[in-house]
């Protein structure tokens, strides 16, 4: 089973420049936890999830730590996060991001979702432009109904 | 991606079929098959029925809610020949009821006004729009202005297309159609009469009316005008003449729904193969109509249907 059988068709996206804020109001709207990031040619640049606007807001030590339970105090995380709010997309998302092709085999897709901890995967053409998205639940439900191997 | 079609306020169409329904009295739908819900809305209508041709598209607009959600999902699940890129908004989608009364021939819709678009949703998807215009080379703009957005937006948009030297296809009534008319940046111009038969002022009565309003459509410098005429009838003029395209049966008005976004999509489809041919384009788009008005619902129509329905209907050239 190829990617493009799989694939949600859908390019909502975030531009580098547009703010976190404009991010966050997008995935509340849309229900989604990220947004593949594109530039004026509609190539996707980076992606953005909510995990990386956590990691953001969170001291920098936080990857050292067992459990979130060790964080000193919550509510410098809630500062920071405020502080943020206002800055570009560009300055935290995750690039390059991980892309995969319509013709790709979604068994590859799983591949790369698993390895690399990710819920969404942007879908590019061989311009590196966004066509849609490929995201977890639809892979394991390809994978329930027997598809995947096909 | 061959086109992109804008919906502005998009609708979950629901349909409702009503033998011989009356105001004030109670009904039950008798077959479950009687009560759908579709993703609506005159854009993504044009979209869904250009992916029955074969025609891969992407429909921008705005979407709000869990209404706007059905919607998006119902497109994409209709074919995989539809892309998705909608802005979405902080109030709710806009359903539209329509009840269809095949026995007593007609059509009730109730369209409700839509969501509130703020200025940050507007400036979104203009630069969506622009982004997302430089992968299509035809660009259909259909329907209805929300709140919130200035009767401008037609003729801004249209002049971004026109501007790329691509095709722009617009359906409208009222001021932001013909602002955008008027500034000769439309290609193909079709008004949508259904609610109200008055364009540039003056108000369509007998047939001289429909030629005239059809002829400054093309002196404001669009390629083709479709004015729908009657139930059974199109005034058609390009820049070589004026025609009445004339069905030769009765076509019941519950049979109607659709019929004027089919005829878009069957000139988008024909223009995408002969950009040139104008008149060609509307012998196309009426046959699709004339196909897709032989179902009581929205169905998708094959380039086969319009095919067979090209000589279904009589040309009388009238200028």
């Amino acid at each position: 089973m190829k990617v493009s059988e799989a694939m949600i068709r859908d390019v909502s996206t975030i531009f580098e420049d547009e703010t976190i804020e404009d991010f966050i109001v997008f995935c509340l709207r849309q229900n989604k936890s990220g947004l593949p990031v594109v530039d004026e040619e509609f190539r996707v640049v980076g992606f953005l999830s909510e995990s990386d606007i956590i990691k953001s807001a969170l001291p920098s030590y936080f990857s050292l730590l067992q459990s979130a339970s060790f964080i000193p105090d919550t509510h410098q995380f809630v500062i920071r996060l405020g502080k943020i709010k206002d800055d570009q997309v560009s300055q935290h998302m995750v690039k390059p991001p991980v892309l995969i092709k319509p013709d790709d085999t979604v068994i590859y897709a799983a591949d790369l979702l698993i390895k690399n901890g990710l819920k969404i995967m942007p879908v590019v053409d061989d311009e590196g432009k966004l066509m849609g998205i490929v995201n977890r639940i639809y892979l394991i439900h390809a994978a329930t109904q027997g598809k995947i191997d096909r | 991606m061959n086109v992109l079609t804008v919906t502005l306020n998009p609708a979950l169409d629901r349909e409702i079929v009503v033998e011989n329904f009356r105001i004030n009295e109670f009904h039950r739908v008798k077959n479950p098959s009687y009560s759908a819900m579709d993703p609506g809305g005159k854009g993504i209508n044009v979209s869904v029925i250009l992916s029955g041709l074969g025609i891969r598209n992407v429909a921008v607009g705005f979407l709000g809610g869990n209404i706007g959600k059905v919607v998006e999902e119902r497109m994409r699940m209709i074919s995989d020949l539809i892309t998705t890129g909608f802005v979405h908004v902080e109030e709710e989608t806009r359903e539209n009821i329509a009840i269809v009364d095949p026995l007593g021939d007609t059509i009730t819709e109730i369209n409700s006004s839509g969501p509130l678009i703020k200025p940050d949703d507007l400036r979104m998807f203009l630069r969506r729009f622009e982004v997302t215009l430089s992968r299509v080379r035809h660009v259909v703009i259909s329907g209805s202005i929300p709140r919130g957005v200035d009767n401008d937006i037609y003729k801004t948009l249209c002049k971004k297309v026109t501007d790329t030297g691509k095709l722009a296809f617009v359906e409208g009534i009222g001021p932001a159609f013909e602002m955008a008319v008027e500034a000769g940046v439309v290609t193909v111009a079709r008004p949508d009469l259904r609610s109200r038969k008055l364009i540039f002022g003056e108000s369509l009565v007998d047939l001289n009316d429909y030629v005239n309003a059809a002829k400054t459509i093309i002196e404001k410098g669009s390629k083709l005008a479709i004015l729908s005429y009657a139930t059974e009838g199109d005034v058609i003029a390009t820049q070589d003449g004026v025609w009445l395209f004339k069905t030769r049966g009765h076509i019941d008005r519950s049979h109607l729904l659709g019929t004027g976004d089919a005829f878009m999509a069957g000139v988008v489809h024909s223009m995408i193969e002969n950009e040139r041919d104008c008149f060609l384009a509307a012998k196309r788009g009426m046959s699709a109509a004339v196909a897709e008005a032989e179902y009581i619902r929205k169905e998708l129509i094959s380039l086969k249907d319009i095919d067979e329905h090209i000589d279904s209907f009589d040309i009388r050239e009238l200028e």
